[in-house]
């Protein structure tokens, strides 16, 4: 049973939500019953259009996938490097400085909360399109979150034990190799397969809005309405990322050994 | 005259907070002097250990090794101190995701150039001697064992490892035992006894059982709100020091124990 309070701040919520439901139907014009009534034709489209999917292994297509898990990968891993290097200076236990310590960490979440389509915008209207940018866009949110994610590994190793290294009288950089990266490893690489992970999605989207691999391709077969062959590609895309997914779950559970 | 091994000066701690840690603490250890500092929660006996290796900064006085005042050292000279004082948590703090070997190698890191420590690049001389050491505690099956799948005692044998790999003149111990089980915990206090006792090397260990304070030491430091209010041979620690250390019979101080 529910008592008063509990009711109350149910109903005031489901108030809440009604409300901006309606507030947010009248600005944006959306109509729901609009959606209903198309729905048919939408089924059409997806139906007749897009299936069968008509796979293709051209070489420019596995050549454009390829790109796209490159792109994934190495930007992670330069963003790994980066932010590992970023989140000894931003913790508060090993930063030289409290005030460096808080503006890495400021300026990580800062980059955190723009996301990757927005950095890959800036990005082309300043440096043009390819895969050159679509890979700067990628490494500047993984970096931005890696940094905060290995600040909080950092943060959990065990109150006195990289003390301990400063009683035997190790030095900064020896502290860090030998008592905080090893203590850390397990828990940075299990976020470095996260971002592994997102980044196979986000490319492909960068890469449909100019930054080249798989994400280009498919555009471009969506333009010239060739939707049988984007939806071959969309499921190459979909395997791949379940691929990718099955192999991080696969790594992370051999690295937390 | 020459300089005692350690030093206090009229050492004063005042922390951030404004607690007094430390008040007008004035006496000297001499090598190979086993010495147990004991005193209620909040005495002041960890603020008193970690000056001594610059885990923490005096607020006034001096604490002269061998007559050289680390509180005014840093860098190269300061690590290079600290290299030649061994300390013993009560929490072992090692590094648990690696091996023994490697905790008790960590103990020559005040030795090393930081590059080659960065590395682990010991050299074959020292990984013999942290062989040999392992020996003597009896870890020798343990060489390749990681630190986090060891029991309590067994880690803070490799605590003790690590710091004797320092070859210091002087042991710093926070509580070594507070965290075993009685017989783990005698094991580990004769060890400290005999291994400091066959090297001369000098040792401060912070204890709260006064029994096992008397058992060890051959002196004993009892500190009460920061300040030393007993300094003497265990033969001299009667009830009433006891009541002055602790504020408390020392009558109600053994109930107390038992109850805890
Ligand atoms: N970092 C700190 N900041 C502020 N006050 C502190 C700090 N460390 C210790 N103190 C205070 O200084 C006093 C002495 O603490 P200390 O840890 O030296 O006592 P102790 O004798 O080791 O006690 P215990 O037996 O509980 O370990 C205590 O009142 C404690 O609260
Ligand atoms: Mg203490």
């Amino acid at each position: 049973m529910m008592n008063r309070q509990e009711l109350y701040v149910c109903r005031t919520m489901a108030g809440i939500l009604l409300l901006s439901f309606l507030i947010a139907t009248y600005y944006t014009g959306f109509d729901p019953m609009a959606v209903l009534l198309h729905l048919g034709e939408a089924w059409t489209f997806l139906t007749e259009d897009f299936l069968p999917p008509r796979f293709q292994f051209t070489p420019v297509i596995l050549e454009s996938l390829a790109v796209t898990v490159a792109l994934a990968i190495s930007s992670a891993s330069v963003a790994a490097v980066l932010a590992a290097g970023a989140a000894v200076l931003g913790s508060e236990l090993l930063s030289p400085s409290k005030a460096l310590a808080a503006a890495v960490r400021g300026t990580a979440t800062f980059l955190r909360n723009i996301p990757t389509l927005v950095w890959a915008f800036i990005l082309f209207s300043s440096l043009g399109v390819g895969t050159g940018v679509g890979f700067t866009a990628l490494v500047i949110t993984s970096f931005a979150f890696m940094t905060r994610t290995f600040i909080e590994v950092i943060d959990e190793i065990p109150a006195g034990v990289v003390e301990s290294l400063t009683a035997v009288g190790a030095s900064f950089w020896e502290r860090i190799f030998q008592c905080v990266f090893p203590s850390c490893i397990t828990g940075f690489i299990s976020w470095y397969l996260y971002c592994l992970e997102v980044n196979i999605r986000s490319s492909t989207i960068v890469g449909m809005v100019g930054g080249g691999g798989i994400g280009m391709v498919l555009l471009s077969y969506l333009k010239a309405f060739k939707y049988a062959e984007a939806s071959g590609i969309i499921l190459m895309i979909a395997v791949i990322v379940i691929l990718v997914d099955r192999l991080t779950d696969f790594l992370r559970k051999k690295a937390a050994e | 005259m020459q300089e005692p091994l350690l030093r206090f000066d009229d050492v004063s701690k005042v922390y951030r907070n404004g607690v007094q840690g430390l008040s007008h603490v004035s006496f000297s250890v001499e090598a190979g002097e086993f010495v147990a500092v004991i005193g209620p929660s909040g005495a002041g006996k960890s603020t008193l250990l970690r000056s001594i290796n610059r885990l923490q900064d005096i607020t006034s006085g001096r604490v002269l090794i061998r007559g050289e005042d680390i509180s005014r050292e840093s860098g190269r000279k300061l690590r290079a101190m600290r290299a030649g004082i061994g300390m013993i948590f009560q929490n072992y703090n090692l590094v648990y995701r690696l091996s023994v070997m490697q905790n008790v190698l960590h103990g020559r890191l005040g030795y090393m150039s930081s590059w080659r420590g960065m590395l682990g690049l010991y050299s074959e001389e020292d990984r013999e001697k942290a062989a040999a050491l392992l020996e003597e505690i009896q870890m020798g099956d343990f060489l390749n064992a990681r630190a986090a799948d060891l029991s309590g005692g067994q880690k803070q044998r490799v605590g003790i490892a690590r710091a004797f790999m320092q070859e210091p003149e002087l042991l710093l111990c926070d509580e070594p035992i507070a965290s075993l089980d009685p017989s783990s915990a005698k094991i580990i206090m004769d060890m400290l006894s005999a291994m400091t006792k066959r090297r001369h090397m000098a040792c401060l260990v912070n204890l709260h059982q006064i029994d096992a304070a008397k058992t060890y030491a051959g002196r004993i430091i009892g500190l009460r709100r920061g300040t030393v209010v007993f300094d003497g041979p265990p033969e001299a620690l009667t009830d009433a020091a006891v009541e002055t250390i602790y504020g408390v019979p020392a009558s109600e101080l053994a109930m107390k124990e038992c109850v805890s």
